[in-house]
């Protein structure tokens, strides 16, 4: 597998600390953030492949998060976490550009597959974009 | 077709884009004289918020009436595909239109909330019994203006045609994923979601986020449609390997007949205000169409409804694109 650069993001320290360490040991970059802001400021000095958003935070919650990162780094795919589950908010995650919206508790498996298969998206809206710029 | 399109006329929307226009401008303005902070100040925003939404409601009714009546007159079909993706056309360029000049005052209107805010925080207003108040009614204001966010949103989505990202997709699975999520709102309706999903299925290259979205429009339709306890059945099956369908399928309210060619125009709604904005299906059927697809429905009033969707497996195109990988 490649190895891509991701970013967890939710206010549940352990569950970050513990994806972030588990993701880093099959020898991704990983990086956590707690909240909303702190993630933002963290794409300021970072690239990143694919971001694991939580909707729910206090503060500046996962939607409104998702809104600032899709205009600050609209290449970057998002896969947004939800406890609750609601279809309006998966509606306007999808909607807002998000790539998933997935159930918790998600098997570290198979969040680990949606990755995969969102930065396989990144792969190819990159190889996209060079072919037309070269025209 | 071209007398149908003369008299598919969109020009008398233009007095109201006009006056929405005015009212967008309008608004900033009023929170400009942000030392004039006063309870009434903060109402009339709120009024004139109301009445740009209002309007955009309304432009997008005329628009679609005149589409309407221009059918009915020449007796066209609203399943033809050809006139239809020029009713698109017209309503695209006028939601890309609206969508643009609204977004910009609704960010400067956020951000003077935010101010106003602030200021009612501030050490002289401590202790002044309407800061409360005025607090509520701000909160009440943002409500509103990510109301009308949503909206512009939701038209430029409909207004954006971005090409799809074929990825492999096994449409059982993202049904699933999907099902879960939509299946705690129906429980709580005492709906079951049962699944038919044929075995067996076809890989399909596809966009998976766009399909997403179209299953959960059509979910939360389904759910809507049932008042309590009831049965929602998502069926695939494979035709022919070339295509693959999804039906969904619920024993709702139904439609009625007169309604059947309307609902996937965009703003027409049979929800309250607040519920629905007659978008959901306008976006999922451009979409579907998108992808190469298509998306039909049929309904017993009273009885059921079912939304039946085919996507092209597509397998040549996707091994094109995945090629490099
Ligand atoms: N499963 C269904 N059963 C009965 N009526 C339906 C069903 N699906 C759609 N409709 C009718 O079609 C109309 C348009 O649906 P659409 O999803 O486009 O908009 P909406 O649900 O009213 O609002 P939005 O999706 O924007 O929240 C609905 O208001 C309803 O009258
Ligand atoms: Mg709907």
């Amino acid at each position: 597998m490649e190895k891509f650069r991701v970013l967890i993001v939710d206010d549940e320290g352990e569950f970050v600390e513990t994806i972030v360490k588990r993701l880093r040991d099959r020898g991704l970059e990983a990086e956590g953030a707690l909240s909303g802001q702190e993630a933002l400021d963290l794409l300021d000095e970072q690239e990143f492949d694919v971001c694991v958003l939580d909707y729910r935070m206090p503060g500046m919650d996962g939607i409104e998060t998702l809104r600032h990162m899709k205009k600050k780094k609209p290449r970057m795919e998002v896969i947004m976490l939800t406890g609750h589950g609601s279809v309006e908010s998966g509606i306007q995650g999808l909607q807002l550009g998000a790539y998933n919206y997935v159930m918790k508790p998600a098997p570290l498996k198979d969040l680990l597959h949606q990755m995969e298969l969102a930065y396989e998206r990144k792969l190819i809206e990159e190889e996209r974009f060079k072919t037309l710029g070269a025209e | 077709m071209s007398s149908f399109l003369k008299k598919v006329n969109l020009s008398g929307v233009e007095p109201y884009l006009m006056t929405a226009l005015i009212f967008a401008c309008a608004i900033p303005l009023l929170f400009a004289g942000r030392y004039l902070l006063s309870g009434g100040a903060v109402a009339l925003g709120a009024i004139s918020l109301f009445h740009t939404r209002r309007i955009l409601a309304s432009m997008g009714r005329i628009a679609e009436q005149r589409i309407m009546s221009g059918i009915a007159e020449e007796r066209l079909i609203t399943d033809d595909r050809a006139c239809r993706s020029q009713i698109f056309s017209s309503v695209d360029t006028l939601s890309a239109g609206i969508a643009h000049e609204i977004n910009n005052p609704l960010g400067i209107i956020a951000q003077e909330i935010q101010w106003i805010g602030h200021l009612t925080e501030s050490p002289s207003m401590r202790g002044i019994k309407e800061a409360e108040d005025l607090r509520d009614s701000l909160r009440e204001i943002s409500r509103q203006v990510d109301r009308c966010k949503e909206t512009v949103h939701k038209l430029l989505s409909l207004a954006r045609q971005v090409e799809p990202v074929l990825q492999f997709v096994d449409v059982n699975e993202l049904i699933r994923s999907m099902v879960i999520v939509a299946e705690r709102q129906a429980a709580a309706k005492k709906i079951t979601i049962v699944r038919r999903l044929e075995s067996g299925l076809p890989v399909v290259a596809s966009d998976p986020p766009l399909l997403r979205q179209v299953l959960l429009n059509l979910l939360l339709n389904a759910t809507q449609a049932i008042d309590q306890e009831g049965v929602i059945t998502v069926s695939t099956r494979s035709l022919g390997g070339e295509f693959v369908e999804i039906k969904v399928q619920d024993n709702g309210c139904g439609i009625p007949r007169e309604h059947l060619a309307r609902i996937f125009t965009p703003f027409f709604s049979t929800k309250p205000e607040g519920k629905g904005t007659g978008l959901g299906l306008a976006i999922s059927r451009g979409i579907i169409e998108r992808l190469g697809g298509s998306i039909d429905v049929s309904s017993e009033p009273g009885e059921s409804t079912t939304f039946t969707i085919r996507v092209p497996v597509n397998s040549r195109r996707v091994n094109a694109t995945l090629a490099r990988g």
